[in-house]
């Protein structure tokens, strides 16, 4: 499949389709996003569900697609991506984040193994050119426990997950949509500063509650935590929450408005659901 | 055209070595990216690794040299500069000039500079803040062991099935080796930690030992006495490959539980029940840092520890050991290259006669045969008038150095300071002559983490104005003043002299580190590296015990100085802060210094939270504000030591361990003082 | 044993609820000795994080309370209210909080009697519930 990737990335570049390929490329051992300027480059060029092509750049709060977009408007950037970072591309157009507007996409889809590893629940993009859209995962294999368990069970599990907790942010900044330029995560009025851990579970619901309708479940929040707290057993379920609620899923399309910022009449909300 | 790029390199700050990429765009750093693929991050950072692009775009750094003229600074040009530097050292002779080095800056510049002390100085007077974290780590495990170094790797932790952990707050200092000290944890194993301080490990340890300060050896011993009553020592080992069993035996016998709970105050049950489960593990890691280290008697310590391995023979096998946690980005790579006193690169002595004419044959030049001077011998002949001049790279005793109205002294009295570094630091200020030189992003080279693992930092954008790598800098230095063997194209051609003359890099070179890195001891290019030390045989052929006797601490609380005052860290700022304080992010979390006094404490001396108050020991005065906590126990107060206006180290004691000489921070006799409300 | 008084907080929208409650004549109702009103402009205005602050702090209960759909003096003000609460009562579900610790009604102005029903009816919720469990952190 990687080679078909290559011939296709040449023939957008050859044919002049896009200027430059924005993807993953391996160096060393390592893999880490690279611009493909030339043909011959492209030898490295490699696609991994384990690795996202963007985090928010910091201290900027920007996509660097979007930084890419500011320096240089006029030109046609091919980025591969797959399921996760399509969404993410989608969601950040939709939240006026990036333009989108020169940005060709060649999308990938993942294997059925590889989204059983990301519980990963859409591993494909709306339009793959390379795979098969296989289904994807829904569960977590946390949150069946702790849906069986009690209140006081439940909380007992998060207050010891989440006291592992060094405030390291990664979990926001690895997120592609945590891009507020005041994160309420820093701010004193929420969580004491200069603690660790940090105000349980304050710190944390901040992210839940703000991600709630923009989450594309990536799982990269999850992958960035040092102390391996299972973040994303909690995203997951709410963002399944929210497509019951409201029928909606982020990512999936430019001009869907969140739930969160419509009406009733415009987007109206399932009953029953504040009791 | 675009040009982005990912530069993959080390993290600046701590021993963890953790990698991550520094996202380039146009030549302008847009952004971190963790390494997923890096052994030990595994694509994940702390806060500090994270936000670790924002102080090298710091407006404050600095882009030229500067001369001081009249009290002022005024900039030079680099020519100029260096005509200074050189003819005013070329004045002194040997004795009177001193070299510091930096933890901070790669092994080639550290070899660079111990280079150039012993070859263009002809002095042996170099030496780097190891000295103040852990000059008695290598001493002491030089002499159990052989080789002062962590003896396994940071990701064998996870395996273990006891980890104890002595005077390390690893969440704080190293996040991401606590990250495998949680993992193992999780997979079952046993957790140990002795801290008078509830750190955040406290809460998930399973037996917590709150030793009164300074009484590491006492709670040490104790747990070996009960060991040895037991018979959980590991026979085998102890004959086999050991050897000084029987004085240590001697020793022990009166550390029975119920001495020891007198002198620590720790229960004699829980002393007891963590014996047990030390000795009673398959694999027991033993990790500790500067609460064993930063003491007068921190040799001692460091042997006692090395001693408890050595009994239940939890050395030489993975996930076992003793591991000393380097505190700096490459602390331990400065060491291994000499920056130190009494040995060159690979802790080859300088009064070995075959060392020595090995140095003068490769070097082609005559070099000194006497050990020089230690960070704190430097300041107290400076402050003799014995000392003249300083060349100091990338370091700040203002700030990190016991009793820093003592050094202040030492350095206003010097005919000479030279001061290369990134920021006008507070030592800085005090400097004839500020040379510019270059974060850790815009040069190349290597860091050694504290697993002994050698990895390329990697030059990802162009130094800021005028400044220069320190290599270069000391490079021209050099050649200005008459020297040969300082013609070096690239980084690369420096490791592979220090290869050539340092058994224990033998086999390093850039070839073979681009990926992953190697550890030594690694002595020719086809050894794969050292993951863990000591396997069926010793450095020094058998390991060694000590018996120790407990000491107390230099200076005790009394009537007049009520409170024992500790010193350390908090995960959100680093060293003297002259990199974390630029950094929004960190800024933001902790603005300023604190100390942390006992709920009791405060209510007795009517103080509350946020409160200004003046602590006082017998070498100075500092304020601060109160943080009023249940993390110190009563009669113990904390105080970060990052801070400028708050400096701990304006109270600390210079007292030193009589091998090691490193200072004692962790335990002085201090007072706190409500200040008078205004009328 | 004491009986426990739970700590009740109320934000109340400026337009109905709070002047809904007026007409109850909170002083003729039975309260719980610790519930503070809070007036708000809108029940929109009432951000998830407050409710969480509001736990954070040792409330035992929250309640919201604004206009019925429709009569929202800034239109669709609750209309977010209402979403946002089914969001924030399914976090905090997961959490391990009971979401019936938070209530949202709408009570008009004129729905005095409706207001001294809901509140009492909270009360005694809460009072089932028990203490807020986070609250033993600071106890201990
Ligand atoms: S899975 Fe985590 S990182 Fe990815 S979008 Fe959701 S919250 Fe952000
Ligand atoms: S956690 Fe919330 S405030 Fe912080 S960046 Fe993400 S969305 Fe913004
Ligand atoms: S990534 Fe993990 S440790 Fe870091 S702030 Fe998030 S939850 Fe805390
Ligand atoms: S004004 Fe009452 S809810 Fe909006």
């Amino acid at each position: 499949m990687i080679e078909k990737l290559k011939k296709l990335a040449k023939e957008y570049l050859v044919s002049g389709k896009v200027e430059v390929i924005f993807g993953l490329r391996e160096k060393d051992n390592h893999l880490a996003p690279h611009i493909f300027t030339k043909v011959e480059e492209l030898d490295s060029l490699v696609v991994s569900p384990q690795y996202p092509l963007f985090y928010t750049c910091r201290p900027s709060k920007k996509n660097i697609i979007r930084l890419i977009e500011e320096k240089y408007p006029d030109i046609k950037i091919g980025v591969i991506v797959k399921g996760c970072e399509e969404r993410a591309l989608i969601e950040l157009a939709k939240r006026n984040q990036i333009e989108m507007k020169n940005i060709e996409i060649l999308g990938v889809a993942c294997s059925r193994e590889e989204a059983v590893e990301c519980k990963c629940p859409r591993p494909y993009p709306n339009h793959p050119l390379l795979g098969e859209k296989v289904e994807g995962v829904f569960e977590d294999k946390n949150i069946e426990g702790l849906l069986n368990k009690g209140w006081s069970e439940r909380l007992a599990f998060w207050q010891s997950q989440l006291s592992k907790c060094i405030k390291c942010y990664g979990c926001r900044n690895a997120c592609p949509l945590c891009f507020c330029q005041d994160c309420a995560m820093e701010q004193e009025l929420w969580s004491k500063i200069g603690e660790i851990p940090p105000e349980i579970p304050m710190f944390h619901f901040i992210r839940f509650y703000h991600l709630a309708d923009r989450c594309i479940e990536c799982g990269e929040c999850e992958k960035a935590c040092p102390m391996d707290i299972p973040l994303l057993t909690i995203s997951k379920q709410v963002r399944k929450d929210v497509k019951e609620l409201f029928n909606y899923e982020s990512g999936l399309d430019v001009k869907q408005e969140s739930p969160l910022l419509t009406t009733l009449d415009e987007m109206p909300m399932k009953e029953g659901a504040n009791e | 055209m675009i040009e982005y790029k990912n530069v993959l390199t080390v993290c600046p700050y701590c021993g963890c070595g953790c990698n991550f990429y520094l996202q380039v765009l146009d030549g302008e750093l847009v952004g971190i990216l963790p390494c997923k693929s890096h052994l030990v991050s595994q694509g994940k950072l702390c806060i500090k690794g994270w936000n670790a692009a924002d102080f090298v775009i710091s407006k404050d750094r600095l882009t030229k040299p500067l001369m001081k003229k009249n009290g002022k600074f005024v900039e030079i040009s680099w020519d100029e500069a260096l005509k200074v530097v050189t003819e005013k050292l070329k004045q002194y002779s040997p004795d009177a000039v001193a070299v510091l080095s930096s933890a901070k800056c790669t092994n080639e510049e550290n070899y660079l500079m111990m280079k150039f002390a012993r070859a263009v100085l002809k002095t042996n007077s170099v030496d780097h803040c190891a000295r103040l974290c852990h000059a008695s780590t290598v001493v002491g495990l030089g002499k159990t062991f052989g080789s002062g170094a962590m003896t396994n790797s940071i990701g064998e932790l996870e395996d273990a099935d006891c980890i104890f952990v002595i005077g390390s707050n690893t969440t704080e200092q190293h996040p991401l080796i606590a990250r495998y000290i949680m993992r193992a944890r999780a997979k079952g194993a046993k957790l140990i930690v002795a801290d008078p301080r509830l750190i955040p490990l406290t809460q998930f340890a399973d037996y917590h030992l709150r030793q009164r300060p300074g009484t590491d050896v006492a709670l040490l011993n104790g747990l070996m006495n009960v060991i040895l009553k037991e018979g959980w020592e590991d026979k085998k080992f102890i004959n086999e490959r050991t050897e000084g069993f029987a004085e240590l035996k001697e020793v022990v016998k009166k550390y029975t539980p119920e001495y020891v709970e007198k002198i620590t105050g720790i229960p004699k049950e829980l002393i007891m029940e963590a014996a047990r489960i030390y000795a009673q593990a398959k694999s027991a890691s033993l990790v500790y840092s500067m609460g064993i280290t930063q003491h007068t008697t921190g040799v001692d310590n460091v042997v006692s520890c090395s001693n408890l391995a050595l009994l239940t023979g939890n050395v030489g096998r993975p996930s076992t050991g003793v591991n000393p946690l380097r505190g700096q980005s490459n602390v331990q790579g400065a060491c291994d290259v000499g920056a130190l006193p009494n040995v060159y690169s690979g802790y080859q002595s300088v009064a070995d006669e075959n060392t020595h004419a090995k140095f003068e044959k490769a070097w082609d030049t005559e070099l000194p045969s006497q050990p020089g001077l230690t960070v704190v011998e430097m300041m107290n002949e400076a402050a003799k008038g014995n000392l003249k001049a300083i060349y100091i790279m990338g370091e700040n005793p203002m700030l990190s150095d016991p009793d820093i109205h003592q050094v202040k002294k030492a350095l206003e009295n010097l005919e000479f300071l030279v001061v290369q570094d990134i920021f006008l630091t507070e030592t800085a200020q005090l400097a004839d002559l500020v040379l510019p030189g270059t974060s850790y992003a815009e040069r190349d080279g290597t860091f050694t983490a504290t697993d002994r693992r050698v990895q390329r930092i990697r030059k990802a954008i162009e130094p800021r104005g005028e400044s220069k790598p320190d290599w270069q800098i000391i490079c021209a230095l050099a050649r200005k003043m008459g020297s040969k063997g300082f013609e070096y194209s690239s980084p690369a051609e420096i490791m592979d002299e220090i290869a050539s003359v340092t058994p224990i890099y033998g086999g390093i070179g850039y070839e073979r580190i681009e990926d992953i890195g190697l550890q030594w001891p690694c002595p020719s290019k086809e050894h794969p590296g050292t993951p863990y030390l000591h396997q069926g045989k010793f450095s020094r052929g058998k390991g060694k015990f000590f018996g120790i006797e407990f000491k107390e601490a230099a200076e005790l609380p009394d009537a007049d100085y009520p409170f024992i005052l500790t010193t350390g860290r908090t995960i959100f700022h680093y060293h003297t802060g002259t990199m974390t304080r630029r950094t929004e992010a960190l800024n933001r979390e902790v603005p300023t210094g604190y100390v942390e006094i006992n709920f009791k404490d405060a209510e007795k001396l009517n103080i509350f939270e946020g409160e200004i108050v003046s602590v006082k020991s017998r070498r100075g005065k500092i304020e601060v504000k109160v943080q009023v906590t249940r993390k110190v126990p009563e009669g113990v107060i904390f105080i970060p030591f990052h801070f400028a206006e708050s400096p701990a180290n304006a109270l600390t004691n210079s007292a030193f361990d009589p091998v090691a000489k490193i200072p004692e921070y962790k335990v002085c006799a201090v007072q706190v003082e409500k200040k008078p409300s205004l009328p | 044993m004491k009986e426990f008084e739970p700590k009740i907080i109320g934000f109340c929208c400026n337009w109905c609820t709070y002047a809904g409650a007026d007409l109850a004549g909170v002083s003729r109702l039975q309260m719980p000795p610790d519930f503070r009103m809070i007036r708000v402009m809108c029940s929109g205005t009432i951000d998830p994080l407050f409710v969480m602050e509001a736990f954070q702090k040792g409330a035992d209960g929250i309640f919201i309370g604004g206009c019925h759909i429709g009569d929202c003096h800034y239109q669709t003000g609750n209309h977010r209210t209402k979403k946002r609460v089914a969001i924030l009562k399914k976090i905090l579900s997961y959490l391990g909080i009971d979401p019936r610790r938070v209530r949202l009604e709408w009570v008009s102005a004129a729905e005095g009697q409706k207001f001294a029903e809901v509140v009492t009816d909270f009360v005694a919720e809460i009072k089932r519930l028990g203490p807020n469990p986070l609250k033993r952190k600071f106890e201990a």
